[in-house]
């Protein structure tokens, strides 16, 4: 497990491949409604025991005894082995984690054991403290205290990098975002001016790497903004490069950065660069050689990305 | 097309790893006697890591680099799942482990000898009520001495209705205080305190009954003599793992705060298995035995019965043999294994 470098939801994992990858770690708006879910499916189930139990008992001539036995044995494993179990056998998920796409992982990336389980689930009590008396909102209320405020886990929380509440710490685990994963979409450039334009940007022009993730991330958002919100966050960059390719000042702007969202991504003139393959100068040399000596996937890359350099 | 034709040639690998993680969410053991699934899973989950890794230097748009993130991150929990209870393990786990990690606990120690401490003390004060009057009556209140000997003027006689009946409720109402007191183990004093308060009134209960005036003390031993061993060993055992839990906040050992809180959980959780398996055991006792018309010879030879498995289990099973220490030093479950805890320092 590497620091975290920036102040983001991530946590970085390393695995035994010697790859790092984040995951996006859930923070409380994630996790609550995965708690009132659960909290429900479990309501649901013991109602529906409970009417089951009913009609059994009303064909059957059950004893009254036993059913009420089935019934309390149930509630109690309801409310303490539910999590427990789900969370061993489905890989760290409950049914409400499951709905809402949250995941619960040890912290150095492994899926958790039924011990990680049971500890962080048999500690979600104290995680629910201070419990609030129902005295509070009706004065004739018996003074029970079963109103959870979560103010310890959400202290505990704000506390730890990883969002983590006591049970979490206790256990050493986390809850991640699970989210399906999507098929990655090319970026439609629907405007034929991108190529056109595309074309005048200076052969010579090479863009730094920050520089491509940045008009990247833009050309990939741009189709969910405004066009006014598009001409005032693609001026941000375009100003500057309109004055450096010498083009039109009332060139618009996100028409720009399409362009050179074009040229840099898309377009087939980029491949007749050779250089653009080469490894940045700032990246050390490692780098270089793990693409020569990396069997897996070469053989089924584009040719050209055969030869690097 | 650069990117394009990039994506294009990887993407086939990425939606076949991507449909073999959904087929396998389900299942328990994926590449159980499937020599040649896990080959392929593994070959295109290495390729994806490949592409992971090369994603910086092939300038691959941010959208693609996330969607390579959750990819490899799906397929990395399914390769490398969770070791689930294995059968031939919970033997060696309930045999070894769990006795020797508890009879070495120091927690465990100090727990009981609050417990029974407090307990016997409470005990003798409120029995001799000439040398101590008004002890047992100021530590349990005239109300709560008139239902106890409300509810124990009648000889025991039940069904067996009521038997099953009445242990739901046992399992139910003493478990949760048992697994109460290890959640509240993080503030150290609720669950010290529960267990002294335990120990006081129980020993005043107990003491006033035994007392030669009252009458009612017949029925009252007859109904606790059978599941009391269980019952109060339960109650000891589960203050104890919070009293563990709690001690690794403060007693860090050189370790980081949080560290030494995690190993302590783990220290913490066979005492608070034990103690659930005890108090099922005492609620079944309780739901069965207890209150059933049997002699009390009967229910002394259990009491005794059970006193035997407690000390056979806790004793003999988990007093530190120099082979089964050596047997269990290095095993994955338990605790107190000398490897993985200097891992765990780093």
């Amino acid at each position: 497990m590497k620091a975290q470098t920036t102040i983001d939801l991530t946590a970085v994992i390393t695995t035994p491949e010697n790859i790092q990858f984040e995951y996006r770690i859930a923070g409380p708006f994630r996790r609550l409604p995965a708690l009132l879910l659960d909290f429900a499916i479990r309501t649901m189930c013991l109602i529906a025991f409970f009417i089951l139990m009913v009609f059994v008992g009303v064909a059957v001539a059950f004893p009254f005894g036993v059913m009420v036995f089935l019934f309390l044995i149930s509630s109690f494993a309801l409310d303490w082995f539910y999590g427990i179990f789900f969370e061993t056998f489905w890989n760290g998920q409950t049914p409400g984690k499951w709905l809402t796409k949250i995941r619960v992982l040890s912290v150095d990336g492994r899926p958790i054991n039924a011990f990680q389980a049971t500890v962080r689930n048999f500690l979600r009590l104290a995680d629910f403290a201070p419990m609030v008396s129902l005295e509070m909102f009706a004065a004739d209320a018996p003074p029970a205290y079963i109103i959870p405020t979560f103010l310890v886990s959400l202290i505990c929380m704000t506390l730890t990098s990883r969002f983590q509440r006591l049970g979490d710490l206790a256990a050493g685990t986390m809850v991640v975002v699970n989210e399906r994963s999507w098929v990655p979409t090319n970026v439609k450039l629907e405007d034929a001016r991108v190529v056109s334009l595309s074309e005048h940007v200076p052969p010579n022009f090479r863009m730094s790497s920050t520089l491509a993730k940045a008009i990247a991330l833009y050309a990939e958002r741009r189709s969910r903004i405004s066009i006014g919100r598009r001409t005032e966050l693609a001026s941000h960059l375009a100003k500057p490069l309109l004055k450096l390719f010498n083009f039109r000042d009332d060139t618009s702007p996100d028409l720009l950065l399409c362009a050179l969202y074009y040229r840099e991504f898309v377009s087939k003139e980029a491949f007749s660069d050779a250089k653009r393959f080469a490894p940045p100068p700032t990246k050390d040399s490692t780098v270089s050689l793990l693409v020569n000596t990396l069997p897996a996937s070469i053989d089924s890359l584009p040719p050209i990305m055969k030869t690097p350099l | 097309m650069r990117i394009a034709e990039l994506l294009e040639k990887r993407r086939q690998g990425w939606l076949e790893l991507e449909r073999m993680c959904d087929s396998f969410r389900s299942v328990q053991y994926p590449f159980a006697n499937k020599g040649s699934l896990v080959t392929r899973f593994s070959a295109l989950y290495r390729a994806a890591c490949t592409d992971l890794s090369m994603a910086e230097q092939y300038q691959l748009p941010p959208a693609t680099v996330e969607y390579l993130h959750r990819l490899v991150g799906r397929a990395h929990s399914q390769l490398y799942r969770s070791r689930q209870f294995a059968k031939n393990k919970w033997l060696h786990y309930m045999s070894k482990v769990v006795p020797q990690s508890i009879f070495r606990d120091p927690c465990v120690k100090v727990a009981f000898v609050v417990f029974f401490g407090l307990f016997s003390l409470s005990a003798m004060l409120a029995k001799s009520e000439v040398a101590f009057p008004g002890f047992a009556e100021r530590i349990l209140g005239p109300e709560q001495i008139k239902t106890m000997e409300d509810s124990f003027s009648k000889p025991l006689d039940g069904n067996l209705n009521q038997y099953i009946f009445m242990s739901g409720v046992y399992i139910k109402k003493n478990t949760s205080i048992g697994l109460q007191c290890f959640a509240l183990g993080p503030l150290v004093l609720p669950s010290l305190c529960a267990l002294a308060y335990n120990g006081v009134v129980l020993g005043a209960s107990f003491g006033y009954m035994a007392r030669a005036d009252v009458e009612e003390g017949d029925v009252f031993f007859q109904f606790v003599t059978a599941h009391g061993v269980f019952e109060l060993t339960a109650i000891a055992l589960a203050a104890a793992s919070g009293l563990r839990l709690g001690l690794g906040l403060f007693a860090t050992s050189g370790l980081r705060r949080s560290e030494s809180f995690r190993l302590n959980a783990e220290r913490a959780l066979p005492i608070i298995l034990a103690s659930v398996v005890l108090f099922f055991m005492a609620a079944f006792t309780e739901g069965f035995v207890s209150p059933s018309p049997l002699p009390y010879f009967v229910k002394a030879c259990v009491a005794i019965f059970s006193s035997g498995l407690l000390m056979y289990y806790f004793v003999v099973l988990g007093y530190p043999r120099p082979d089964i220490e050596r047997e269990i030093a290095n095993s994955d479950d338990n605790p107190w294994r000398t490897i993985g805890v200097d891992r765990a320092a780093r």
